[in-house]
């Protein structure tokens, strides 16, 4: 299988792509429905940053798309700096799933690695009611062959 | 026995002739045609099922319900064709607006999808024979103790109400139901949790069950609803998410992340049912207002109590050497000053905008955020 | 408010000041951490089943030690705790085992959360509101889904009503009950769902059977008002939903029967278990017993004014209005009563009330109606 860059379109496509395939394990976790944003941050300045909206109905991803701006219809945004995804993704692929120090809602517990923004409490809360789902999703990322952008990792750290 | 039969069928002759004629073939077919809408829904997405927003239709559908549901007071089904004599059941609660919420539909079908059940979605042979520090057990054991009584109240207060509600509206008493299965789960996994460890049940806490007898106590169930599911379930959401963050291993990320999945639909529900409210009884605000300031105390109650507060601090360090209780104290400042913040944003979003102006907790948490 | 606190905490400053000093230094007391309370380590005796509330019966836990009398917990301090003075009294009524507790209930919890099936995704929705079923058999069929789904949420008001009165120590039987609660949400949505889907809607209400529902309602103690929903009505009812799944007029049919069986039996199972608890440990209630089924009973009678649940019946067992469905049908249906009756009786006579059958005028009538299912239709 050919690397995918991290972060494009083709990335979180192939997260799509590989969902539908484990359709069994998503459908176990229930209704998986919401709209979320993935912004990935640069590490210095000018360097670029992406935005990608992510859609999930019923059992499966219908939307990965890379995006100018986030519209209303995102429920809320997981924001943070390419290093910081790189490590969360890296730990992925080399554990099978995200490690306790690694996961969604630890990297933005506190808003140190991870931040999530949004409008609508309503929106934020939806990253608890699908909390497991969103994980896996993620997780998903194990079976994938990425490569990234040459960047320094200084100043980007997980939970210790 | 409170209610008795209006007469002893067993003597009744004009019963006996009744079932002899229709048993020997003479059918009354008095039910054959009742005038009611004929219906055919369909499932608007094969993926989803046929869902009770399928159901919406005509005089089927919870649209249909009116603000004030007069005349109808006993279990018969919504649309269906009310004849004879119907008993009075007993129902208190009768007005859309104190109970209905515009996602209690999505908010229902979604819970049954997301159920779980502990006894075997929670990995529990990889506490067995753990390396964990006895120091993070008794801690982990008393938050699950705390937890757990939480979760009795958090289960007690849909079952408080369900019974009074009018079944006209069947969509919120079936997510009461689901609410009462999620609080179920909780006080199983909780308790599970703290009997696995070596370490058993700690201390009951005063100041929490003090604080949740009073959310249960709340004499409307709109005030119900907001003090259980957007206090007390926005505790539970910020707890659940907390523990879920500084778990060290995977059961507990487990247990935590999938109690706090169940915790965020109780608060979208009370969300929503407070905006739904508020939008058909303005004048509630001030009343409510009132009654979130009369009842705030009990947030510190919960959150200031020894038997929480203080396994919290060791948690969040990793143990109890004092560099390590002075992390975890330090997050958990952190973590006060979110919740709160979270609570006031989902009030403001909902309509009550001016308590946090009044609040009280701010200027509690002041002295000790300060730090 | 109907509680208040014994305290304002936002006015207590010793609380504050402890609170604010223990937020600031991380200095904590930590006498929680060393309280009196069995240390034990439960592990799953049968890794398939998972960690069950049986793996947690032991010692001061467990529900087998658990005395008749909870003279001591009237809080929600979970069983086994360390209580503390000051924890504020629930006010719960039922502070007696015998009242609710029921050989097996843990059980029954374990097995009701291990099989929540789900009525929106469980049937093949699609492909029934495809089906044109006859007018008669699809009226007959929706007037008998508008009695089941009027019928089913009794079983989710009644025990609710009760959770909140019932001592903490019993957390078992409040975990059940919310699972009943659950399950009858999904009966009350399931009936409805079909009947919606049948093309014809939902039909008559059953004035009767409301009045029925009532008299189950308004029971005033948790053994009364289980004998009444568990066992007797609830009975009569799967043994209904076995004679349904077999007159369905559909595969489909059939298995939304089947599966709302599986729940029935369940609620069932703890109404028997929970009687025979009763007459094993106090069989000086047997006559109180008796008593409230004497009334239960000419309810059960009574509905023979139900036309709207018996013709619906005995036109989709005999599957026709012709006279020679009718005659079908009749035979069926007496038969279906007479199951019915008689499985009511084995089941008391089972939880050690075998002298029920001789006093009852229900029993009396079963047996003219045996009479009659002897004597052909029309003579």
């Amino acid at each position: 299988m050919a690397a995918i860059s991290f972060p494009s379109e083709a990335f979180f496509r192939e997260l799509k792509r590989l969902m539908g395939e484990r359709g069994e394990r998503f459908r176990a976790l229930g209704y998986f429905d919401v709209i979320f944003g993935v912004h990935v941050t640069p590490d210095r300045p000018g360097a670029p940053e992406s935005r990608f909206v992510l859609g999930f109905d019923v059992f499966d991803c219908i939307r990965a798309d890379a995006v100018a701006a986030f519209g209303n219809d995102v429920d809320f945004v997981l924001e943070g700096q390419l290093a910081v995804w790189r490590e969360m993704l890296e730990n992925i692929k080399g554990r099978g799933a995200a490690d306790i120090a690694h996961g969604i809602n630890t990297l933005t517990h506190f808003g140190d690695a991870l931040r999530v923004r949004y409008d609508d409490p309503d929106g934020h809360d939806k990253l608890y009611r699908f909390a497991e789902s969103i994980q896996e999703f993620f997780n998903l990322a194990a079976h994938v062959e990425t490569t990234f952008p040459g960047v320094e990792r200084a100043g980007a750290t997980a939970r210790a | 026995m409170a209610y008795f039969a209006h007469k002893d069928f067993f003597s009744d002759t004009g019963l006996y002739e009744l079932v002899q004629r229709v048993m020997s073939g003479e059918l009354t077919l008095s039910w054959y045609q009742p005038g009611t809408e004929p219906a055919r829904c369909r499932p608007a997405s094969a993926a989803r099922g046929l869902t009770y927003a399928d159901c919406n239709v005509g005089s089927y559908g919870y649209d249909a319900i009116p603000e004030f549901v007069r005349g109808k007071n006993s279990m018969a089904a919504r649309g269906s064709l009310l004849w004879g004599t119907l008993p009075d059941i007993g129902y208190t609660v009768n007005r859309k607006s104190d109970v209905w919420s515009a996602n209690v539909v999505a908010l229902y079908e979604e819970a049954k999808t997301r159920r779980w059940a502990p006894a075997v979605d929670i990995p529990w042979s990889a506490l067995a024979g753990s390396a964990r520090p006895p120091v993070l057990e008794a801690a982990t054991a008393q938050v699950c103790t705390v937890l757990e009584e939480i979760a009795l109240v958090a289960m007690e207060a849909p079952g408080r109400w369900v019974y009074l509600i009018n079944q006209e509206f069947l969509e919120v008493k079936s997510f009461l139901c689901g609410q009462m299965l999620d609080e179920a789960r909780h006080v199983e996994v909780f308790r599970k949790r703290a009997l696995t460890g070596g370490q058993g049940l700690k201390r009951a806490s005063v100041p929490v069950e003090q604080a949740l007898r009073e959310l249960l106590a709340a004499d409307t169930y709109p005030r119900t609803s907001l003090g259980i599911n957007v206090v007390l379930g926005g505790l539970q959401v910020a707890l659940f998410r907390h523990l879920a963050a500084i778990a060290d291993n995977d059961a507990d990320r487990r247990i935590f992340t999938l109690s706090l999945q169940d915790a965020a639909r109780s608060v979208a529900y009370g969300v929503g049912a407070l905006r739904c409210h508020l939008a058909a009884q303005p004048h509630q605000a001030h009343a409510l207002c009132d009654h979130l300031l009369e009842t705030e105390h009990t947030i510190a109650g919960v959150l200031g109590s020894p038997e929480l507060c203080e396994p919290l601090i060791i948690l969040s360090g990793g143990g109890l050497e004092a560099e390590q209780r002075g992390r975890g104290a330090a997050r958990l400042r952190q973590w006060l000053r979110q919740t709160v913040d979270e609570l006031f944003a989902r009030l403001r979003h909902a309509g009550l905008g001016s308590y946090p102006q009044e609040s009280r907790l701010p200027a509690c948490f002041a002295a000790a955020l300060a730090a | 408010m109907a509680y208040l606190s014994t305290r304002d905490f936002l006015d207590d400053k010793a609380y504050l000041d402890r609170w604010q000093y223990t937020l600031r230094t991380g200095e904590l007391d930590l006498s929680w951490m060393n309280v009196a309370t069995e240390r034990i380590a439960c592990r799953p005796q049968s890794p398939r089943r998972g960690l069950t509330f049986r793996d947690l019966d032991v010692g001061s836990y467990g529900f087998s030690e658990m005395p008749e009398i909870i003279r001591e917990n009237r809080s929600f301090a979970p069983r086994g705790a360390a209580m503390p003075d000051g924890l504020p009294d629930a006010q719960a009524d039922v502070n007696l085992k015998s009242e609710v507790w029921a050989y097996n209930v843990e059980g029954y919890y374990e097995e009701a959360m291990s099989r929540q099936w789900n009525a929106t995704t469980d049937i093949p929705w699609a492909e029934l509101a495809e089906i044109e079923l006859p007018e008669t058999i699809g009226k007959a069929y929706a007037q008998l889904l508008t009695f089941l789904t009027e019928v089913e949420m009794i079983a989710t008001d009644v025990p609710a009503k009760w959770l909140g009165r019932l001592n903490a120590d019993f957390f078992e039987v409040k975990n059940f009950i919310a699972t009943q609660a659950m399950d009858e949400a999904r009966h009350a949505e399931v009936f409805r769902k079909r009947a919606l889907t049948t093309g014809f809607g939902l039909m008559c209400a059953s004035p009767h059977n409301e009045n029925n529902l009532k008299f189950l309602r308004d029971g005033d103690s948790f053994a009364e008002v289980s004998l009444g929903l568990h066992l007797q009505a609830e009975g009569m009812v799967l043994t209904l939903f076995r004679f349904s799944e077999f007159i369905s007029p559909t595969e489909a049919d059939k298995k939304l029967f089947r599966l709302v069986m599986q729940d029935e039996a369940r609620h069932v199972g703890y109404g028997m278990q929970h009687l025979k608890w009763v007459i094993d440990h106090f069989p000086e209630k047997r006559e109180t017993i008796h008593r409230y089924l004497d009334e239960a009973e000419n309810f059960v009678f009574g509905a023979g004014y139900c036309t709207e649940v018996t013709e619906p019946f005995i036109i989709l067992a005999g599957k026709g209005l012709k006279r020679e469905n009718i005659a079908e049908g009749i035979r069926i249906t007496r038969r279906f009563q007479l199951k019915q009756i008689e499985e009511y009786f084995e089941r008391l006579t089972k939880c050690g009330l075998p002298e029920r059958r001789e006093r009852s005028k229900l029993a009396r009538a079963r047996e003219l109606m045996q009479a009659a299912l002897d004597t052909p239709v029309g003579s």
